[in-house]
């Protein structure tokens, strides 16, 4: 069980975020959708403790920690049991693939070399890539240093999976690839915080969709309920304007 | 006397290897210097980027003192200073500092050690800022300390950007030690001075040094492109095949 309390985050005289809760159960793809700049990533980065709010706590199972007031002890608590997949993939240009995913292992797991690089390659593996295992970042394009990264993360076996737009700065043609990675993983049952604007792909992985604008949390509920029936006037209004796009131009 | 009298030829290249008696302590001089700046120039620099309080600002002043004196004068400020200072020492607290046993190269080294400190402190903070952001967020969301991002992400990155820099200042540091003789350091071009003392060929023995000097340059010249290209990450991809090329 993992519980955000009361997240408030400001930048300047800007408030992103104004007072979010957010409960997640085991195994729920939670996907979080809304106007951009509306404190989407923010709360995700909160979450991890890259930005500090000025208020909110958060609980992870036994894990309790003031988000304002967390010491580098718990911080690194956090970081444990969560992990990030960036939307700019962030992968450490001078490590190989390989040395990417095994990076957190032997530095922060100190599991032993050789048991790190077979959990590397397990997890290059499962996001198809064992072919560029030696490869460096820039010997690779970006939807597959994405699935790198994906692979970096879910070799820490977090409890919760935080996904920042992990399309958005990928080429058109590479975007299903990288989707194709979070949907098999989603069904493997990992708990999974996603934002994003692909909406068809939410619609098919998200157990739950959070729909967040000027940093409130405006509806909540099924993908069925929030593209289907949302309740909210401003929801309809989203919905109904991504979906303009999505209806044959003529019919017959 | 005659013309070809004025310059002599032979002189230059049989008093080299007088003068190479003396690369050793040229070269201890040198690399213990660069060996103690780039430590302390890491501290110094990781003071300034994590803005510590108090520290940060007594190493920009630090920085703009040493930058803004010659390097000529901070050498008789220690070789004077030190002396003074144990002096004081002696007469406050009563102890037997002897100041005639402090080894003149000493006060070189510390001269030497503290000015490339100041200077390599900037190539070493302008480095690690330009390490790229996210890099450093990932490693703190795999959950590693500020240590260990600096260790393990931070510092591989930065060296690449530094490398440059530093070898340039590395060769100005070298050069830098032919001032040592200003705190009576026997090293190569003190030993040039005293040969050319007993023949008052001072003209060829300052071109024997101006050769062994630029040799030297060269030679660290071509050392640091060796390293920089050993550190690059190569263009091409080995020991894997790429998608759609044939093994």
């Amino acid at each position: 069980m993992i519980e955000v309390n009361g997240l408030k985050k400001r930048f300047g005289d800007n408030i992103v975020l104004d007072g979010v809760d957010l409960k997640i159960n085991k195994g729920d793809v939670i996907a979080i959708i809304g106007p951009s700049g509306t404190g989407k990533s923010t709360l995700l980065r909160c979450i991890d403790r890259l930005e500090k709010p000025e208020e909110g706590s958060l609980i992870i199972d036994e894990l309790k920690v003031n988000l304002n007031k967390a010491s580098r002890k718990d911080l690194i608590a956090i970081r444990k049991k969560t992990a990030m997949v960036f939307q700019n993939w962030n992968l450490f240009s001078k490590k190989t693939a390989l040395q990417n995913v095994m990076e957190g292992l032997i530095v922060v797991k100190k599991t032993d070399k050789e048991k790190a690089k077979k959990i590397a390659e397990e997890q290059l593996k499962r996001v198809g890539l064992s072919d560029h295992a030696n490869h460096y970042p820039r010997h690779l394009s970006g939807g597959q240093q994405q699935r790198v990264a994906i692979a970096r993360a879910l070799a820490m076996e977090p409890d919760l999976l935080l996904l920042d737009e992990p399309t958005s700065a990928l080429d058109p043609e590479l975007v299903g690839e990288v989707l194709e990675t979070i949907l098999k993983v989603a069904q493997e049952g990992y708990t999974m915080l996603l934002v994003s604007h692909e909406m068809n792909f939410v619609r098919k992985v998200a157990t739950r969709v959070v729909f967040m604008e000027n940093g409130h949390i405006l509806e909540e509920g099924t993908p069925k309920e929030i593209f289907g029936n949302p309740k909210n006037e401003r929801v309809k209004e989203f919905i109904h304007k991504i979906e303009l796009f999505n209806e044959p131009e003529y019919i017959i | 006397m005659e013309a070809k009298d004025l310059f002599d030829v032979n002189l230059v290249f049989t008093n080299i290897p007088d003068i190479l008696r003396f690369l050793p302590v040229t070269l201890e001089l040198a690399f213990g210097a660069m060996a103690f700046s780039l430590i302390f120039g890491l501290i110094i620099a990781l003071i300034r980027i994590k803005r510590v309080r108090v520290l940060s600002q007594i190493a920009a002043v630090f920085i703009s003192v040493i930058r803004g004196t010659p390097i000529l004068v901070q050498l008789y400020v220690t070789y004077y200073g030190i002396p003074m200072f144990l002096k004081y020492l002696n007469l406050k607290y009563g102890t037997a500092y002897n100041i005639n046993n402090v080894p003149a190269i000493l006060y070189a080294f510390v001269a030497l050690a503290i000015n490339e400190s100041a200077f390599n402190a900037e190539i070493i903070r302008a480095s690690l800022q330009s390490v790229d952001k996210g890099q450093i967020e990932a490693a703190q969301s795999l959950g590693m300390t500020y240590l260990q991002v600096l260790k393990r992400i931070i510092l591989p990155e930065a060296i690449e950007v530094a490398l440059p820099s530093l070898g340039n200042s590395f060769i100005g540091l070298i050069k830098g030690t032919s001032l040592a003789f200003t705190c009576a350091v026997v090293e190569m071009t003190a030993q040039g001075k005293i040969l050319a003392g007993r023949n008052f060929r001072y003209f060829e023995t300052y071109i024997s040094l101006a050769i062994i000097y630029w040799v030297i340059t060269i030679v660290v010249e071509n050392t640091i492109k060796v390293i920089e290209k050993k550190i690059r990450i190569p263009d091409q991809v080995t020991g894997t095949v790429r998608d759609g090329e044939k093994a």
